[in-house]
């Protein structure tokens, strides 16, 4: 029964999700993309941080290899300024996942042998690879100057921008950000699933026991070492795949010009937000959280654009980012302090009370 | 019990497809009763312009000046009568100089308006770049790379950056503080900007038989003491920066601290008046600023003018971004009049004004601006100004507009 209930909930919310086009504009199709991003970035971290226990840093990192191999991989051949391999953008947005995932297992060594803040420290050495990468290889990333623009997606033929064929649904014309929605939407509902998937099989079993008590987990039979390089190369396939969803979205791939970027240290922290107030280790909650933090900014300056707010001008005016970023910040404070567990653990305290007039069904774990 | 849980959910799939959708939202585009073609941003009352600025960010002080310079051009202009009986109205959105925020908030600003009187920020033009193409949509970008000229709905107002660096080496060489076969040095701001600055003196240095020290620094850090240290080993002669103000601040108060006292020339965004009450205030007398829009403090009758109506609008310590914000709106001023004259008021029209536009006059708020040739930058003059505590806005010229030489010569990246 709790299944059913729990299905029949998550049934609703797709069927609204795939009804929402038909009633936004494109400037919040733009902004639930945005979440969009987060989602699935937040998914792929919240299992190296909170199923397998390795903190990571690194985040923005692999977002930065992400959007970089789809530009390079998707982008024409014969460009005397930058490289590119002409491939089908579908076979890209794979390979961009496949090359973020290598990247991931090529720090396996670091992951597997430091725990806690020092593999914190160590990842966020990644940022500034990435930051230097992004700046010096030029013919990659096209450079600070100017970028590059990626391939317009495709799938099959099916162009995910204003051209092809004219579709219409219930009068309204499906155009490109209509198609970047239900693209994104496919993303993140099957990085939602695998990543539930991997999380009550196995390979979660396995993460949760090297994250518990590594000696118990090898006497168990885990081979620490291959669980955590399998969780950080599973987090950076993720952010890879967030990471080609940002230089779709932004229809520019642009290295950032400092730290403090969309491939940013900021952004790794973001990051963490989200998985800190969604729950650690709950991959629904990684969704919640970046509804909180990637959204906030975004709604926030969508609703004081139409509605006036925050019209205060020079030193001293309250504006949607600086409020997003108190929300956030408060938000993080009072989930450390009050519940740790996360707007997961409310979430699923509260089920578990619903459910609790039903006699005989075990309360299911993450 | 299934049959509950989907009745729920038809209920809740019926309930959404009851609301009415966002069909039937078609452009509006045709024609007006006296055959002017309009489209978006554009009511029989009405020319709507978009503003997406910096107020809560890094450039917010540059920002809120521009914004005002736009209000106070807007003011005058519908005083005036407007442009084909409509009176323009300015729609401002503020990005916080983040290129996610602008994307997000760009879908929905984009469809309310003809075209953008504002565009700040390099970050934010660089990811706009695309959508404006895809629209057609005019935009003057706060920012004056000539990275950003392939774009021919980019409509940059004054001179760029490498045009600005050139025409100031020439003119402190004229002054007698540089010579040829000199070292100088090059600080720049890793990007769009940065760059394109440096494009500038590498190619005077190139004429001039001059040795750049090239040192590449990020917009975040804060303190170049260590840079400016570096320098005065190398021995240079002179100092060049494409930074933020706060780092111009660094450069020169260590310039003056360490001994090195060489002159230092920066692009215009690279000053702002907060400066004079910093700790570096007593160590800018050794700063030169290239601009191609006049000080607020200029003595000229329109500055004085845009000045006068500034201090009784607003509070705030004016800055040289007021007189170039009045001097983007008289352009636009200029290119909405060309469409109405050719009775089209759409974005297309406006395209092809803009292309017509041959010497679009700011009465010297700016240089006389040339839109005719895509790709080449639409003036290559500046005024050379130093920074004053006494003057309005913190900054005087030293020399009305000029062009050097070698600026004539230049050929920007992507000029034909």
């Amino acid at each position: 029964m709790a299944k059913l209930v729990r299905g029949a909930a998550w049934l609703v919310l797709l069927v609204v999700l795939l009804a929402l086009p038909l009633y936004l504009d494109a400037a919040w199709l733009k902004a639930g993309q945005y979440m969009m991003i987060g989602g699935v970035g937040a998914i792929g971290l919240t299992l190296v941080v909170g199923q397998a226990g390795q903190l990571s840093l690194a985040h923005a990192f692999f977002l930065l290899a992400g959007g970089t191999a789809y530009t390079v991989l998707s982008g024409p051949t014969g460009d005397d300024r930058v490289v590119g391999f002409g491939l089908d953008p579908g076979l890209s947005l794979l390979g961009a996942v496949v090359v973020s995932a290598l990247l991931g297992l090529a720090f396996a060594p670091v992951a597997g042998r430091l725990r806690g803040i020092y593999l914190g420290v160590a990842s966020l050495a990644l940022v500034f690879l990435g930051l230097y990468f992004g700046q010096s290889a030029e013919e990659l990333t096209g450079g600070t100057s100017t970028g590059r623009a990626p391939a317009p997606f495709s799938l099959f033929g099916f162009p995910f921008t204003n051209d092809g064929p004219q579709i219409t649904l219930l009068g309204v014309p499906i155009q490109q950000a209509e198609r970047t929605w239900y693209l994104f939407l496919l993303l993140t509902v099957l990085a939602f699933v695998i990543a539930r998937g991997a999380v009550r099989g196995r390979v979660g079993r396995s993460w949760r026991a090297v994250r518990d008590n590594e000696a118990a987990a090898a006497v168990m039979g885990v081979s620490v070492l291959r669980a955590k390089a399998g969780a950080f190369a599973v987090s950076s396939a993720y952010g890879g795949l967030a990471g080609a969803m940002t230089v779709l979205w932004f229809d520019i791939l642009k290295p950032d010009e400092s730290e403090f970027g969309t491939y940013g240290i900021n952004v790794s922290i973001a990051y963490l937000a989200m998985v800190i107030i969604g729950g650690l280790g709950s991959v629904p909650g990684a969704l919640v959280g970046a509804l909180i933090v990637n959204g906030l900014p975004q709604v926030l300056a969508l609703y004081s654009a139409d509605l006036g707010w925050f019209s205060g001008t020079g030193d001293g005016a309250l504006t949607p980012i600086l409020v997003s970023s108190f929300v956030y910040g408060a938000a993080i404070i009072l989930v450390v302090l009050f519940e740790p567990g996360g707007l997961a653990a409310i979430g699923r305290r509260i089920t578990q009370k619903r459910l609790r007039r039903q006699p005989g069904q075990p309360a299911e774990e993450p | 019990m299934k049959r509950t849980h989907l009745a729920v959910t038809l209920a809740v799939v019926l309930t959404l497809a009851g609301c009415s959708t966002k069909a039937g939202d078609s452009g509006s585009s045709g024609s007006d009763s006296s055959g002017v073609k309009t489209g978006k941003g554009v009511t029989a009352t009405e020319v709507t312009l978009g503003v997406m600025t910096d107020k809560s960010g890094v450039f917010k002080n540059l920002g809120l000046g521009v914004t005002q310079g736009n209000e106070l051009w807007a003011k005058d202009f519908n005083a005036a009568g407007g442009v084909c009986g409509r009176q323009v109205k300015l729609e401002e959105v503020d990005h916080g100089y983040k290129a996610d925020t602008a994307k997000t908030l760009y879908p929905q600003i984009e469809p309310k308006v003809l075209g953008f009187v504002q565009l700040l920020g390099s970050p934010v033009v660089a990811a706009l770049k695309q959508n404006l193409a895809t629209d057609k949509a005019v935009a003057a970008p706060a920012s004056w790379s000539s990275e950003l000229l392939d774009n021919p709905y980019v409509m940059i107002v004054g001179t760029t950056y490498d045009v600005e660096m050139i025409d100031g080496l020439a003119y402190l060489q004229e002054q007698g503080q540089l010579k040829d076969g000199d070292t100088i040095a090059h600080v720049y701001i890793d990007g769009e900007y940065g760059k394109n600055g440096l494009r500038g003196s590498q190619f005077y240095a190139k004429k001039h038989n001059l040795t750049v020290k090239e040192v590449k620094i990020t917009s975040t850090d804060s303190d170049l003491t260590n840079v400016v240290t570096g320098l005065k080993g190398a021995g240079v002669k002179l100092i060049a920066l494409t930074t933020t103000p706060a780092q111009t601040g660094s450069a020169v108060a260590a310039n003056k601290a360490l001994g090195l006292n060489v002159p230092v020339l920066g692009n215009n965004p690279t000053f702002d008046p907060a400066l004079l009450k910093s700790p570096a205030a007593g160590a800018l007398d050794k700063l030169t600023i290239v601009a191609s829009s006049v000080p607020f403090s200029a003595d000229l009758p329109k500055a004085k003018d845009v000045a006068a109506k500034y201090k009784a609008a607003y509070k705030e310590t004016p800055n040289g971004g007021v007189p170039y914000g009045y001097a983007v709106g008289e352009v636009w001023g200029a290119v909405l009049k060309k469409a109405c004259d050719n009775k089209d008021l759409t974005r297309d029209g406006i395209a092809a004004a803009l292309k017509q536009t041959t010497s679009a006059n700011t009465d010297n708020l700016v240089a006389a601006l040339d839109f005719s040739k895509p790709g080449t930058p639409a003036t290559r003059q500046v005024y050379a100004a130093t920074p004053d505590a006494t003057a309005e806005g913190g900054v005087r010229y030293v020399k009305p507009l000029f062009e050097a030489p070698e600026a004539k010569e230049y050929v920007a990246p992507h000029q034909k």
